[in-house]
């Protein structure tokens, strides 16, 4: 099998996930809405934590938008893993596995989707919070939040595929949910470092998701740089090689097991 | 191994070349120490139609999956085309078609983009997979369908378009995992006469079922799989003549005590089998042949024949005799049939 | 008179028993009901204690007292769509018409389901409570305080449930239930779930003031953090009252429509 054919492979599962927005009206409604709600929410009820002395910028707004973007991304990932495990039980991933498709290459094209379908609560998400105060952050700063967005929404797929493979159940979902849920949440997500409290101050400082969070906070916050970048980056592409292994081989087990 | 067809009757069998499909105790064992299929060598000729009969839960889709590479085995070897299932699955997935049992579909493609999204799992570049799914598509008949969502479809179409994706990369070996399960008898019927054509132009077919009119209709030959192991094989033909003997039921017109006249009359044709309901029964020495002389004797002997049917040994007497049970396809064609009779 | 209500009682309490055992027995749906608010419990206390701070922050001992009352009813919430979901499923199986052609009151249906609804609040109560108290919370009034908020937290479970219970009768579709799901997070970000409405930022500060759910929170909030007033408890129960009588009207709207429809 060529490479070419392997990336005409990855396009054709991407069209095929593309499919479940397109062509089912209002399938894609809640996955875009729902982080956007969050962001809404949690801003209106802790916005004032910014006057908190110490707190790194005056706009809850902008401190807040990259943790719901990211959830987003999260989110979106899950559905990945949900809808892997609906094909696995329906019978539609036998026909994937029976194919000639190298393994890698069939990962690929179901977690590569995730991150197209990504951008579209993160757009929507930008534009109401823009229109609400959300500092502008700059074309790098935006480049590069959109492009960590992607990267989360690759993990999360990741993630979730390989609790499809392992659970081959949609009842699944809400561990894939909730996993991402609190990665992202377990960070400077509510504020900054030193304004955390007890456990979660320890947790966040450890926690890899952090430094995705700050890489794709810093243009909204303040100025880009790349000290500020490379380890959100390699966090992300750590986190996608670790969960990928997992899944390739809950993917191999399935002929196993 | 390979199955020479004449312009009649079962294929030839000529040993001395590459088996299509070959088993040496092919083992399935699950968590729990559950056996689904236990120890099973079989050999399958290129060109020939194997159906491979059981009732639910014999081992059956368990084997299917070993052969396609869906499951490993736990204990022997399969080789399909040449490649051990275990060593090379790629190869052998290179080389097979599969249509299994739940037809399972896309409900959100339409024909086509299923057809050209199976073309390209099998790097078969794009122009030719087109035109290739567009063949596939008028030969199953769903010229008409082809740019409808598969969710529209009826069970029949849908197993249509499963049986042409598993046809888009021109397979050596094509499995079919019950393709009629669920089906009207038009359907049916047409997806018989689409694996006769297959088969035809060439491809080796390996066919679960449990409907024993499927395996009677389509098979060269048969293995009939129970508890994991295969408990009988051979054509259709010879399984049933091991059984035992055809017979003949039939009324004559104002029966009433003619019974014993008819009796002495059938003594000279096989044994009386006792009557029921009616129906004086007699097993065949010869076979059909003895149809024609029978009733003449029976006129010549003053006695009126009003209804004959010629009952055949059928798979399910086979498979009773060799595990006890009766195949859930014969009962549940027999319900059917009862069903419908005033 | 006596016997048939005694009947109907045996009918409520039997279905309720099912529909309870039903949600115990399946640790997917326990999940999002207890661990899920139970996480963002601790990741919202840890992560925004120190609001505490904050000039105009009630007085309290730690934020964990103070976001107690949220978390038991954002799970209490939680349980009434879960609830709800539950009975659309049942309805859509066709559980529900077997029960509908029972002779027994229809009416009795839709209260087993509430009155399930009713004890998985009481238990989460319970549990967010113990919870607390591990954790360092202190509940002021004590005792008394503790059965008052488990009673609050079951009404207001059945108070809840009863509008879910409305939308699956009217809708038959479990997805339409489960698609409303988002719409309790709005309502709980528009109330004083999660923080004190006089240091939230308007227009959802404004909202806060004014909505039901905020005063049933204040009503379980109080008793943790401060100590029995009776306007505050009124308040917290006129809520539960005018949200129930507003859910079990529908219900019944919703009962006639299908006997009229023939459903």
């Amino acid at each position: 099998m060529s490479w070419r054919a392997d990336v005409a492979t990855v396009r054709a599962l991407v069209r095929r996930a593309l499919n479940e927005i397109f062509r089912v009206p209002g399938a894609a409604i809640p996955g875009i809405l729902a982080p956007t709600i969050f962001f809404l929410g949690l801003t209106s009820v802790f916005g004032s934590l910014t006057l908190l002395p110490g707190f790194t910028t005056s706009s809850y707004q902008s401190f807040l938008i990259p943790i719901s973007m990211l959830q987003g991304a999260g989110f979106t990932g899950a559905a990945t893993g949900v809808n892997l495990a609906r094909d696995i039980e329906q019978g539609w991933f036998d026909r994937l596995l029976a194919a000639p498709a190298p393994r890698p290459v069939l990962l690929a094209g179901l977690v590569l989707s995730a991150s197209l379908r990504s951008l579209l609560p993160a757009t929507f998400l930008l534009a109401v919070g823009l229109a609400i105060g959300v500092h502008w952050p700059g074309l790098l700063g935006l480049l590069i939040a959109l492009f960590l967005v992607m990267g989360m929404a690759v993990v999360a797929a990741t993630w979730g595929t390989s609790l499809a493979f392992r659970f081959r159940t949609q009842s699944a979902a809400p561990l894939m949910q909730i996993g991402m849920l609190l990665a992202i949440l377990t960070t400077t997500a509510y504020a900054p470092q030193h304004l955390l409290t007890g456990w979660l101050q320890t947790v966040a400082k450890y926690n890899p998701v952090t430094q995705v969070v700050e890489a794709a906070r810093q243009g909204f916050v303040g100025s880009v740089s790349w000290s500020d970048t490379w380890p959100g980056l390699l966090t992300l592409f750590g986190l996608a090689a670790i969960l990928g292994f997992f899944a390739l081989r809950g993917m191999r087990r399935m002929t196993i097991d | 191994m390979t199955a020479l067809r004449g312009r009649s009757g079962p294929p030839v069998i000529v040993r001395g070349t590459v088996a299509a499909i070959e088993t040496q105790q092919l083992a399935r064992e699950f968590e729990g120490g559950i056996k689904a299929v236990d120890g099973v060598d079989l050999e399958v000729a290129e060109g020939e139609i194997y159906g491979f009969l059981g009732p639910n839960g014999a081992g059956k889709t368990t084997t299917v999956r070993m052969l396609t590479t869906l499951l490993l085995p736990t204990g022997g070897t399969a080789v399909v085309a040449g490649h051990d299932v275990a060593k090379d699955p790629g190869a052998v997935r290179r080389q097979i078609g599969v249509a299994l049992q739940e037809a399972a579909l896309d409900p959100l493609m339409t024909g086509r983009e299923l057809l050209e999204l199976q073309a390209t799992l099998h790097a078969i570049p794009k122009s030719e997979g087109r035109e290739r799914g567009q063949w596939l598509l008028d030969r199953v008949g769903l010229t008409l369908a082809a740019d409808r969502r598969v969710g529209t479809y009826s069970g029949g179409m849908r197993r249509r378009l499963d049986l042409a994706s598993a046809l888009i990369h021109r397979p050596v070996v094509l499995f079919l995992d019950e393709p009629t399960t669920g089906l009207d008898p038009v359907s049916r019927k047409a997806i018989w006469e689409e694996v006769r054509k297959l088969n035809d132009d060439g491809t080796t077919v390996f066919l679960t079922t449990q409907y024993l009119e499927e395996a009677d209709q389509l098979a060269d030959r048969v293995g009939i799989i129970s508890g994991g192991r295969l408990v009988a094989e051979g054509t259709p033909a010879v399984l049933k003549a091991e059984v035992g003997k055809p017979h003949l039921e039939l009324c004559l017109v104002e029966q009433d005590g003619k019974e014993s006249r008819a009796e002495e009359v059938l003594t000279r044709f096989g044994r009386p089998l006792p009557a029921r309901d009616g129906t004086l029964m007699v097993e065949l020495d010869a076979g059909a042949s003895q149809v024609g002389p029978i009733v003449v004797a029976l006129n010549q002997a003053g006695l009126d024949v009003e209804s004959l049917d010629l009952v055949q040994p059928s798979l399910d007497d086979v498979f009773v005799q060799q595990t006890g049970q009766h195949l859930e396809g014969a009962q549940r064609e027999t319900d059917e049939t009862e069903a419908v009779q005033p | 008179m006596t016997g048939r209500l005694a009947a109907n009682a045996r009918v409520v309490a039997a279905l309720g028993t099912r529909s309870v055992r039903q949600t115990l027995r399946r640790p997917q749906l326990l999940a999002p009901l207890i661990l899920f608010p139970t996480a963002l419990l601790a990741i919202q206390t840890a992560g925004a204690g120190r609001a505490v701070d904050l000039p105009g922050f009630p007085p309290v001992d730690n934020f964990l007292s103070f976001m107690l009352a949220g978390s038991i009813v954002q799970s209490v919430m939680f349980t009434g769509n879960s609830g709800a979901i539950a009975f659309a499923i049942d309805i859509e199986m066709g559980f529900t018409d077997r029960l509908f052609a029972a002779p027994i009151s229809r009416y009795a249906v839709v209260l087993g389901r509430l009155a399930a609804t009713a004890t998985l609040g009481a238990m989460i109560a319970v549990y967010f409570i113990v919870l607390g108290l591990i954790f360092g919370a202190e509940i002021k009034e004590g005792l008394p305080a503790a059965i008052w908020i488990v009673v609050l937290t079951s009404t207001s479970a059945l108070a809840f449930g009863s509008i879910g219970a409305a939308i699956a009768l009217r809708t038959n579709s479990a997805s339409v239930v489960q698609g409303i799901f988002p719409l309790v997070f709005v309502i709980l970000f528009l109330s004083d779930a999660f923080f004190p409405a006089n240091l939230m930022l308007d227009p959802a500060a404004w909202i806060a003031q004014y909505n039901p759910l905020s005063f049933i929170v204040n009503g379980i909030r109080e008793p943790v953090i401060d100590g029995w007033h009776l306007t505050t408890q009124l308040k917290a129960i006129a809520s539960v009252i005018g949200i129930g009588a507003f859910g079990l009207l529908l219900c019944e709207g919703a009962l006639r429509g299908r006997v009229r429809r023939g459903v």
